[in-house]
C-alpha cells in the first residue's frame, strides 16, 4: 500500500494563555479564524500534510493550554515534539516577557536538538501593540531562534511559520541521516523508522492525564 | 129768408153743409149773395171804424216800443260787463275750487295708504326678521316665523304684488333653510369626525384613571383636583362635541316635515364615515403604538357619540341600529388588529398594544358596546407574543452561547463567588469550605441562560398582567411557555451550536451544563409561583428537557473522538514486510492511548452513560480500523513480523480497553471490540487451522469470529510474503512441511467460502 507520507513532524505549540495558540492552528489546519476566545483545556492536536521539496510531510502539530493549571500536562509532551512554536501576543507585554520562561520550560523538558520559533501573533493588531517587533527579533537573536510575527486573524505568516519550521527538521534530519547512512539510499515510508529512538517507551506512554 | 141763412152759418162754425145745401137747392142764389156783400160791406165799415179808433194807441205802441228797443241795448251791455266781470272773479275761485278738491282727494288717499301700510309693516318686519334669522344661521326661529308670515301676516296684508313676490319666496326660503341646516349638518359631521379620536382617547383616559385608582391616587387627585376643576374642561367625553347643530337640524326637519328622512340620512351618514373610521389612517399598524392608538381611539370616539346620542334619546340612533353598526366594526377593528400585530416582531410594541386593546375593551364595557371578539383576539396576540418573544431570546441565547467559553466558572474572591450564588440556585455546601479559587461545576452561560429565562418570564408575565386571569392559570401557563423556551428554543440554539465543530472540552461542559439548567427549572416554576402568587404546582419534572441537546453532544463527542482515533491511525506506518519486530509497540498506538486516556479522564464530570459511549465508540473505532489495516486488500503481503508488530499493537489496545478507562463499564465489555480480531490473530500466529476447522459452524468456538474469507485472505498475504522473502533461499523441512500445510489449509477455506457461497 502506497504510504500517505514520507515525513511525520510532530510539532507543539506552547504560549501564555490567550496568545492565539489555537487560533494559529486553526488557521493553518481550516484556513479559519474565530473570534471568540474558547480557551483550551489540556491538550489537543491537529493534522496537516503539507509538500516539501516533492515530499509529502504529515504534521502532527499539538496545541497545548496556556493555563498554568494544565501546565504538568502539556510539559509531558515536550518530549516527543521535533519542532516548537513558542507564542507571543504583541498586545500583550506579560507574554512576551514569560517567552524566557517557556523557553527554560524547552530546555528542561525536550529533547536538546528540538527545533523552535518564536512567533509574536496578534501583529495585526497595530494600534494595541505593546511589543516592538524589534523586541522580538532582539529576543530571537539573543537564544539563537527564528522570529516571525503573525495575523491568526489576517492568516499573515502562518503558513510559513510551519512551513519554515517543518523545513528545519526536515534538513536537520536529512543532515542526520546522512551523518549515520552515507549511501543515502532511502525509499518513501523508512524515514520514520529510520530515526534514532530516543527512548525505550514512547514519550506519550508517560503521561497518564491530559 | 136768405137772412136768416147767413145768421144760420155765421152761428154754426163747422156744420155749414146743410146751410148750403139750402141755398143751392132754394132759388134766392142772387138775394143771398146780395146779402152776403151787404155783409161784407158791412164787416168792411167795422173794420174800418176799428181800425180808426185804435191807430193812435198803435202808434204810440210803437214809439215806445222802439224806445224800449234802445234801453234794452243799454241793458244789454250793461249786463254784458257785469258778466264778464263776474266771469274774471269766478274763474280763479274755481280753480282753487278744483285745487282744494284735488287736495282733499290726495289727503284721502294718504289716509288711506297709510293705514294699508301699517296692516303690511309687521309682514315686512318679520320678513326682514326671518332675514336676519336666516342670516344668523337660526334656522328653527327662522322657520317659525316663516310660518307665522305665510299663515297669519301674509293673508291679513292683501293682494300686493310684492306679498305675492313674499309668497314665491317662501318655498324658496324654505329649502334654502333646509339646505343650510344640512351645510350645518356636514360641517357637524366634519367636526365630529374630526373631534371623535379626541372623545376615545378622554374616554381611554378616565378608564386608565379608573383601573388605576387607588386611595392615594384619590387623594392625591382630590387635592391637586380642586384647583383643576374650577377651570373645568369637559367632564364627559362626548362634551368635547357640540351636538347642538344636530339637534337643529333635527328639529329643523321636524318642522319641515322631514325627520325621518333626515334620520335616515343622519344614519347612512354615520354609516359611511364609520367605514372610514375603521380603515387605520396609517397603513402600517404596526410601526407604532402611535397608529394604534389613533385607529382605537377613533372607533371609540366614534361610538362613545353614537352611545351618548341613544341615550340622549332623540330619536337619532336606535339601539339596534347602533348594537349592528358596533357588530360590524368590532369584527372589521379585531380583523385589522389582528393583521397588523401578526406583523410585529416587537414585544414591547405588542405590550403597548395589548394594553391598549385591554384599555379599549374596559372602555366598552363602560359604554355597555359588546367587546367580542377582542379577548379572543387577546389571546391569539398572546400566542404571538410569546412567539416574538422566544424569537428574541433565541437570538439571546444565541449570543450567549456563541460567546461562551463553556468552561467551569472560577471564582476568585467571596464576592465573585456570591454573585454566581445570586444568580443561580445552585447547593453549595461543599464549594462552601473550599479555598478560593473555587470552581462551580458549571459554565458561566448556565446562570446567563437562567437569568434570561427569568427575564423572559418577566417579559411574558407583563402580557397577560391585566387580563384578569387568575393567578394559577397564568403560572400555568407561564411555566409552559418557560419550558417551551427551553426545550424548543434554547434546546435550538444548542443544536446549532453542535452544527459546527467544538472542541471536545466545550462539548463535555454543555452536557454538564444542560443537566444544571435542568435541575434549576423546579426553581424557575417556584419563581413563577412567587411573581404570580399561586401555590406551586408540582408539575412532571422537566427531566429529559435537553436529553436531545445531550444527545447531540454525546454523538459529537463520539464522532470527535472517532475522528480523533481515524488521525492517529491516519499516521500508521505498517512495514508489512518488517522480519524483526521492534518489541515495541508502534508510536501512533501509544499516543493515541495515552491521548485517550487523557481524554478519558478529563470526560469525568459527563454523565456515566455518555461516558461509556464515548469510550464504547472509541474503542469499536480502534479495532474496526486495525482490523481492516490487517485486511485491507491493497496490502498484499504481511510478513509475520508485521503481523507481530501488529499483534503488539493491539495488545496494547486490549490492555488499554481491560484497564476500564472508565468506570460503568461491564466486565471486559470493551475487550469485546477486539474479540474478532484477536482471534483472527491469535488464529494465524497460533497457527491453530486444526480446531478452526474442527470448530467451523460450532457456536462459540474458539474462532467463531473469523470467517472462512478472513482467514483465507490473511493466509494469502502470508504466503506472498513468505514466498517473497524466500524466492532465492533453499526452503527447511518444517518450512516446506508449513508451507504445504499453509496450502492445504487455504484450499479448504476456500471450499468453505464456496460452500458458504460469499
Ligand atoms: N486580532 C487578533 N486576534 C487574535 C489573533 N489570534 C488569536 N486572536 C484572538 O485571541 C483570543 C485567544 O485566542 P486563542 O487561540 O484561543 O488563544 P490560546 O493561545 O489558544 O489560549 P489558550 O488555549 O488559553 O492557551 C481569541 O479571542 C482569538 O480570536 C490574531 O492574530 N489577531
Ligand atoms: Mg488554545
Amino acid at each position: 500500500m502506497a504510504k500517505t507520507y514520507d515525513y511525520l513532524f510532530k510539532l507543539l505549540l506552547i504560549g501564555d494563555s490567550g496568545v492565539g495558540k489555537t487560533s494559529i492552528l486553526f488557521r493553518f489546519s481550516e484556513d479559519a479564524f474565530n473570534i471568540s476566545f474558547i480557551s483550551t483545556i489540556g491538550i489537543d492536536f491537529k493534522i496537516r500534510t503539507i509538500d516539501l521539496d516533492g515530499k509529502k510531510v504529515k504534521l502532527q502539530i499539538w496545541d497545548t493550554a496556556g493555563q498554568e493549571r494544565f501546565r504538568t500536562i502539556t510539559t509531558a509532551y515536550y518530549r516527543g515534539s521535533m519542532g516548537i512554536m513558542l507564542v507571543y501576543d504583541v498586545t500583550n507585554e506579560k507574554s512576551f516577557e514569560n517567552i524566557k520562561n517557556w523557553i527554560r520550560n524547552i530546555e528542561e523538558n525536550a529533547s536538546a536538538d528540538v527545533e523552535k520559533m518564536i512567533l509574536g501573533n496578534k501583529c495585526d493588531l497595530e494600534a494595541k501593540r505593546q511589543v516592538s517587533k524589534e523586541r522580538g527579533e532582539q529576543l530571537a537573536v539573543e537564544y539563537q531562534i527564528k522570529f516571525i510575527e503573525t495575523s491568526a486573524k489576517d492568516s499573515l505568516n502562518v503558513e510559513s511559520a510551519f512551513y519554515t519550521l517543518a523545513r528545519d527538521i526536515k534538513a536537520k534530519m536529512e543532515k542526520k541521516q546522512e551523518a549515520s547512512n552515507p549511501a543515502g539510499a532511502r525509499t518513501g515510508g523508512h524515514q520514520l523508522r529510520n530515526e534514532p529512538q530516543r527512548k525505550p517507551t514512547s514519550w506519550l506512554s508517560r503521561c497518564s492525564l491530559l | 129768408m136768405t137772412n136768416a141763412t147767413i145768421q144760420e152759418i155765421e152761428g154754426i162754425d163747422d156744420y155749414w153743409g146743410p146751410a148750403f145745401r139750402s141755398i143751392y137747392e132754394g132759388e134766392g142764389h142772387e138775394a143771398f149773395v146780395q146779402q152776403l156783400d151787404e155783409r161784407i160791406k158791412q164787416h168792411d165799415k167795422e173794420i174800418e171804424k176799428l181800425c180808426n179808433f185804435h191807430y193812435q194807441g198803435f202808434i204810440d205802441s210803437i214809439r215806445e216800443l222802439l224806445q224800449v228797443r234802445s234801453h234794452a241795448e243799454e241793458l244789454h251791455a250793461e249786463i254784458s260787463n257785469v258778466d264778464a266781470n263776474v266771469k274774471d272773479t269766478t274763474d280763479s275761485l274755481c280753480a282753487k275750487a278744483e285745487e282744494l278738491i284735488r287736495a282733499r282727494r290726495v289727503e284721502l288717499n294718504i289716509a288711506a295708504t297709510i293705514e294699508k301700510m301699517e296692516l303690511c309693516l309687521p309682514l315686512l318686519t318679520t320678513y326682514s326678521k326671518l332675514k336676519s334669522q336666516v342670516e344668523a344661521k337660526r334656522y328653527y326661529p327662522a322657520l317659525k316665523t316663516l310660518e307665522q308670515l305665510e299663515h297669519v301676516l301674509l293673508p291679513r296684508v292683501g293682494p300686493y304684488k310684492w306679498c305675492a313676490q313674499i309668497s314665491t319666496d317662501i318655498p324658496r326660503l324654505r329649502q334654502a333653510i333646509q339646505d343650510a341646516s344640512m351645510a350645518d349638518l356636514r360641517d357637524f359631521l366634519e367636526n365630529i369626525r374630526k373631534l371623535s379620536p379626541q372623545v376615545g382617547a378622554m374616554a381611554l383616559k378616565q378608564t386608565q384613571d379608573m383601573l388605576g385608582r387607588s386611595l392615594a391616587s384619590i387623594v392625591k387627585n382630590k387635592k391637586e383636583g380642586i384647583s383643576a376643576r374650577e377651570s373645568t374642561g369637559p367632564q364627559c367625553p362626548h362634551e368635547l362635541v357640540d351636538f347642538s347643530p344636530l339637534h337643529r337640524c333635527l328639529h329643523i326637519h321636524s318642522v319641515l316635515g322631514a325627520k325621518n328622512d333626515f334620520i335616515q340620512y343622519y344614519r347612512a351618514q354615520r354609516k359611511q364615515q364609520a367605514r372610514l373610521v375603521l380603515i387605520p389612517a396609517s397603513v402600517n399598524l404596526h410601526d407604532s403604538i402611535q397608529g394604534v392608538k389613533n385607529y382605537l381611539n377613533a372607533v371609540l370616539g366614534f361610538f362613545i357619540l353614537e352611545e351618548h346620542l341613544l341615550s340622549a334619546g332623540a330619536g337619532l340612533v336606535s339601539k339596534d341600529w347602533l348594537l349592528d353598526m358596533w357588530g360590524m366594526s368590532v369584527t372589521k377593528v379585531a380583523s385589522t388588529l389582528r393583521t397588523n400585530t401578526s406583523l410585529i416582531t416587537d414585544p414591547t410594541l405588542m405590550l403597548s398594544i395589548k394594553h391598549q386593546i385591554v384599555l379599549f375593551i374596559n372602555t366598552l364595557k363602560c359604554y355597555g358596546l359588546p367587546t367580542d371578539p377582542l379577548p379572543m383576539l387577546l389571546q391569539e396576540m398572546a400566542e404571538h407574543y410569546t412567539e416574538v418573544l422566544m424569537q428574541r431570546w433565541v437570538v439571546v441565547f444565541r449570543d450567549i452561547l456563541d460567546n461562551a467559553s463553556f468552561v467551569p466558572i472560577e471564582v476568585e474572591n467571596q464576592d465573585q463567588y456570591d454573585e454566581v450564588m445570586d444568580t443561580f440556585p445552585y447547593d453549595g455546601e461543599e464549594l462552601e469550605t473550599q479555598p478560593f479559587p473555587r470552581k462551580f461545576p458549571f459554565s458561566s452561560s448556565v446562570p446567563a441562560v437562567y437569568v434570561q429565562v427569568k427575564e423572559f418570564i418577566y417579559a411574558w408575565l407583563k402580557y397577560s398582567a391585566g387580563l384578569g386571569l387568575c393567578g394559577a392559570r397564568r403560572a400555568a401557563a407561564a411555566r409552559q411557555s418557560a419550558s417551551l423556551l427551553l426545550s424548543r428554543s434554547f434546546t435550538g440554539c444548542l443544536s446549532a451550536l453542535f452544527r459546527r465543530p467544538l472542541p471536545l472540552m466545550q462539548l463535555v461542559q454543555i452536557i454538564v451544563d444542560t443537566q444544571y439548567l435542568e435541575g434549576a427549572t423546579l426553581c424557575l416554576y417556584e419563581f413563577i409561583s412567587n411573581i404570580t402568587g399561586s401555590e406551586l404546582v408540582t408539575t412532571q419534572t422537566a427531566g429529559s428537557m435537553f436529553q436531545a441537546a445531550r444527545d447531540d453532544a454525546e454523538q459529537q463527542i463520539c464522532d470527535k473522538l472517532e475522528k480523533k482515533v481515524d488521525e492517529f491511525l491516519d499516521l500508521e506506518n505498517y512495514d508489512w514486510l518488517l522480519v524483526e519486530p521492534t518489541g515495541q509497540a508502534s508510536s501512533f498506538v501509544t499516543d493515541m492511548l495515552s491521548y485517550l486516556s487523557g481524554v478519558l479522564t478529563s470526560l469525568e464530570q459527563l454523565p456515566e452513560r455518555a461516558r461509556v459511549a464515548a469510550v464504547r465508540a472509541a474503542t469499536n473505532r480502534i479495532a474496526t480500523r486495525l482490523r481492516n489495516l490487517l485486511l485491507d486488500p491493497a496490502v498484499k503481503q504481511i510478513s509475520s513480523g508485521a503481523l507481530d508488530q501488529l499483534n503488539l499493537d493491539v495488545i496494547q489496545c486490549e490492555q488499554f480497553a481491560a484497564g476500564e478507562p472508565v468506570p460503568g463499564l461491564k466486565e471486559g465489555e470493551l475487550l469485546e471490540h477486539f474479540a474478532s480480531l484477536r482471534q483472527l490473530l491469535d488464529l494465524i500466529t497460533g497457527w491453530d487451522w486444526s480446531s478452526y476447522l474442527h470448530d467451523i459452524g460450532i457456536d462459540g468456538g474458539k474462532y467463531s469470529l473469523v470467517t472462512p474469507r478472513d482467514a483465507a485472505m490473511l493466509l494469502e498475504k502470508l504466503k506472498e510474503a513468505e514466498q517473497k522473502s524466500s524466492v532465492f533461499s533453499v526452503l527447511k523441512k518444517n518450512e516446506r512441511d508449513r508451507r504445504k500445510l499453509l496450502d492445504t489449509v487455504l484450499k479448504q477455506l476456500k471450499q468453505l467460502q464456496n460452500q458458504d457461497g460469499s
